[in-house]
């Protein structure tokens, strides 16, 4: 009796002691998925959408689908390089070591430098792993997106986002709808003790980026056919002074705090709904979950958001801007395993994830966690989107734009002025070009 | 005559060549040396160089050399303004640093030898905001300057009953907020080389202006500060030519706004090449950061102290 007693405490020891069937574990050594002696390696540069998320349920989401897809190609390892949070810095790095030959075989490239990395001829091309009815679902901006001048397709746009209003419903009870009731109602929040309505007004791409929903709402054009800028002529201009001067108003009404043009990060809006100290924010989709995760229950439901208000009702747009899964290896296997990493990794599973906008309609409907209101109300906010343009001065746009913006919102710089001097600096960007 | 002579030149030329046959060609030993500094410091700056004559971009534009660029770069708009602000920045920065460098050295000193409580927390206070980085720098300051109403500087000034400041969003204080931070990081530095040449300071002369009658001032007018000059002007030179090169703690801080309130050459040259892919007009901006320190040193440089007259 006493032996098998021991015999069974052994046997329990050894199985608690043993490896269990956890594949989420097991295959993803430090920054390799896959077996260490697998015979082919694949590299691939990636930012947080992956197993090292700070998040652990994301993390532990996404090394489960790692670890299936490897599974699946068990001759394969995968080496995981992580980006930095400087996104600008790191496309830049990698398009340089793109062209000396040296980037990762399998990378995620940020859509709005899509446009450089095509230019560059340094992708390749991802049409004959995805087929034609793959690629007709995408939605139209990013078909056009990943699309090269020859036809083909030279990356997997798996994401999207768009900008939103974000309001509490407390001290603001009606979704604004134009520009005018934005400022009665942030005028109102600041009569109620808050700070006004919060935007990205500083040396940030955001700033420009959420920004530009105002200027596409009206219809205005940032570049031609042939990618040179026109934002700063005719009708362009005078839309694009309207917008400007939108801000503006908002900021010398009062509507918005002047620190607005020091802010350069969607997390400070996150930190000032937490402190209660503002009712309204221009912010990303992203940032409901955020905020679902950072206030109490009883604060989240006092939030809601709704399009992004245009000069008039019907005047709407917003940015939509997302993440990609590019190829830079020459070997056709790798890149084919790139293409596949794409579809089975991020195209669906990842959207569902973490609750990504996905790039196609008919993933909407095939995920449960898209038939929450939230996230119906982004899929429909989404016709009214517009993707930074294909050109590839638009770098440089942004840039001028972020430093017009700060010159007008501290009143240093005439509109105007400001205006045709960001518009005179990214037309000699484009002739440089 | 002649043996005198043979015995005069002989152990020369017999040194020479026992020296030729023990000595080995200095080559062998210089040459991993001079590998080293030629892959990864004299090759980069040839780069930097040809890359300035050429109008090379990540874009894909095939490469050409041209004078071009460096005419285009030197002839923006924007640079003087630039080059204004990397003046104000560096200049206020230096004479700053200096400044308080100095005062807390002395202050550290004189309870030192008081045997004062105190000074050694005073040392390592100001030595632990050196070791932040430049980054971890620039976001502590921003969190202090946050102008929201939970902001960290504008809270303690309500309870004091002071009005809230706008540090980062008034296009004229911001540059002072951007030195402020940038001096609470670099103070420790020429806090060490002050402390250490002021250590170096033959006390007799101390002693000598005691029994003259000196006071405090006098000695520190006199003394003190005669003794530091070489010191200060070589600290003067070294955190000039850092502050030049600071962009981490502005890219974090402000990124170089409001508009350019706050862009220095350094950070304007990251954002030419990192957000405009514009290698060239980069090498060019580099050579005349380069160019700019350089100078700087050797006027510096010109003021030191040549030797002692024999």
């Amino acid at each position: 009796m006493r032996n098998t007693a021991l015999i069974l405490a052994l046997a329990a020891t050894t199985f608690l002691a043993a490896p269990h069937d956890s594949p989420a574990q097991e295959a993803i050594t430090g920054d390799i998925v896959g077996k260490s002696d697998a015979p082919n390696k694949l590299v691939f540069r990636m930012t947080t959408d992956g197993p090292r998320n700070n998040e652990p349920a994301y993390a532990q989401g996404y090394s489960k689908l790692f670890n299936d897809f490897i599974g699946k190609h068990s001759d394969w390892q995968i080496e995981l390089q992580m980006m930095s949070g400087d996104i600008g810095q790191e496309q830049a790095r990698m398009l340089e070591q793109a062209k000396s030959g040296s980037a990762p075989d399998c990378a995620a490239v940020d859509s709005f430098v899509l446009p450089l990395f095509k230019k560059a001829g340094v992708l390749q091309s991802f049409s004959p792993y995805f087929t034609k009815e793959e690629i007709d679902q995408l939605f139209p901006f990013i078909r056009e997106g990943i699309t090269g001048s020859n036809g083909n397709i030279y990356a997997w746009w798996w994401s999207t986002d768009l900008r939103v209003l974000y309001r509490n419903k407390e001290i603001v009870p009606d979704a604004p709808q134009t520009w005018d009731d934005l400022k009665k109602a942030a005028l109102s929040s600041v009569e109620q003790g808050m700070e006004g309505v919060l935007f990205n007004g500083g040396r940030y791409e955001g700033t420009t980026f959420d920004w530009l929903a105002n200027f596409w709402a009206q219809g205005g054009k940032l570049v031609d056919d042939d990618g040179k800028p026109i934002f700063g002529e005719g009708e362009n201009r005078d839309k694009f002074i309207k917008a400007v001067n939108y801000y503006r108003d908002l900021v010398e009404s009062g509507a918005a705090p002047k620190r607005v043009a020091t802010i350069g990060n969607y997390d400070d809006f996150n930190a000032a709904a937490a402190a209660g100290t503002t009712a309204l924010f221009v912010g990303g989709n992203w940032q409901y979950a955020q905020l679902k995760t950072a206030l109490d229950a009883d604060e989240f439901a006092k939030w809601a958001f709704s399009p992004l208000p245009g000069p008039a009702a019907d005047q709407r747009s917003t940015g939509t801007g997302g993440w990609t899964v590019a190829a830079f290896s020459k070997d056709n296997e790798k890149v084919k395993l790139c293409a596949e990493l794409a579809r089975d990794i991020y195209m669906g599973p990842a959207n569902a994830l973490q609750e990504q906008l996905p790039t196609r309609a008919d993933l909407y409907d095939k995920y449960e966690v898209f038939s929450s209101d939230a996230n119906k109300t982004f899929a429909a906010a989404l016709k009214f989107g517009q993707a930074r343009p294909g050109a590839p001065v638009y770098p440089e746009i942004s840039n001028q734009i972020q430093i017009m913006m700060g010159k007008v919102l501290t009143g240093v710089q005439p509109t105007e002025a400001a205006v045709d001097e960001a518009f005179g600096a990214s037309l000699s960007a484009f002739k440089r070009s | 005559m002649m043996d005198a002579s043979i015995a005069a030149t002989g152990p020369q030329r017999i040194g020479r060549k026992a020296a030729g046959r023990h000595s080995p060609s200095p080559l062998p030993w210089l040459m991993p040396l001079i590998l080293v500094l030629g892959a990864f410091y004299l090759y980069p700056l040839i780069d930097v160089f040809r890359f300035a004559f050429t109008n090379v971009s990540l874009l894909g534009t095939d490469e050409e050399y041209t004078l071009q660029t460096i005419v285009t770069t030197l002839s923006k708009p924007e640079l003087l303004q630039i080059l204004w602000v990397t003046f104000v920045f560096t200049a206020s920065s230096v004479v700053v640093q200096q400044f308080f460098g100095l005062f807390i050295a002395l202050i550290v000193l004189h309870s030192e030898k008081r045997r004062l409580f105190g000074s050694t927390i005073v040392r390592t206070t100001a030595l632990v905001a050196w070791v932040v980085p430049g980054i971890a720098g620039g976001i502590i300051w921003k969190m202090l300057f946050n102008e929201a109403p939970f902001g960290g500087l504008n809270s303690l000034l309500r309870l004091i009953g002071v009005p809230a400041v706008q540090w980062l969003s008034d296009p004229h204080m911001v540059m002072w907020s951007v030195v402020i931070s940038n001096v609470w990081r670099g103070t420790a530095f020429s806090m060490v080389v002050m402390y250490a040449a002021s250590k170096a300071i033959d006390p007799v002369l101390y002693e000598a202006a005691e029994v003259d009658g000196a006071n405090p001032w006098q000695r520190l007018i006199y003394i003190t500060l005669p003794q530091l000059r070489t010191a200060i002007l070589v600290n003067m030179i070294l955190i000039t030519i850092q502050t030049l090169n600071t962009f981490d703690a502005i890219i974090s801080l402000t990124g170089g706004g409001p508009g350019r309130a706050t862009e220095v050459l350094s950070l304007y040259t990251f954002n030419v090449v990192f957000r405009n892919y514009d290698l060239a007009a980069g090498a060019v901006l580099s050579i005349l950061m380069l160019t700019i320190s350089l100078g700087l040193a050797l006027i510096y440089a010109r003021f030191l102290p040549k030797g002692e007259p024999t």
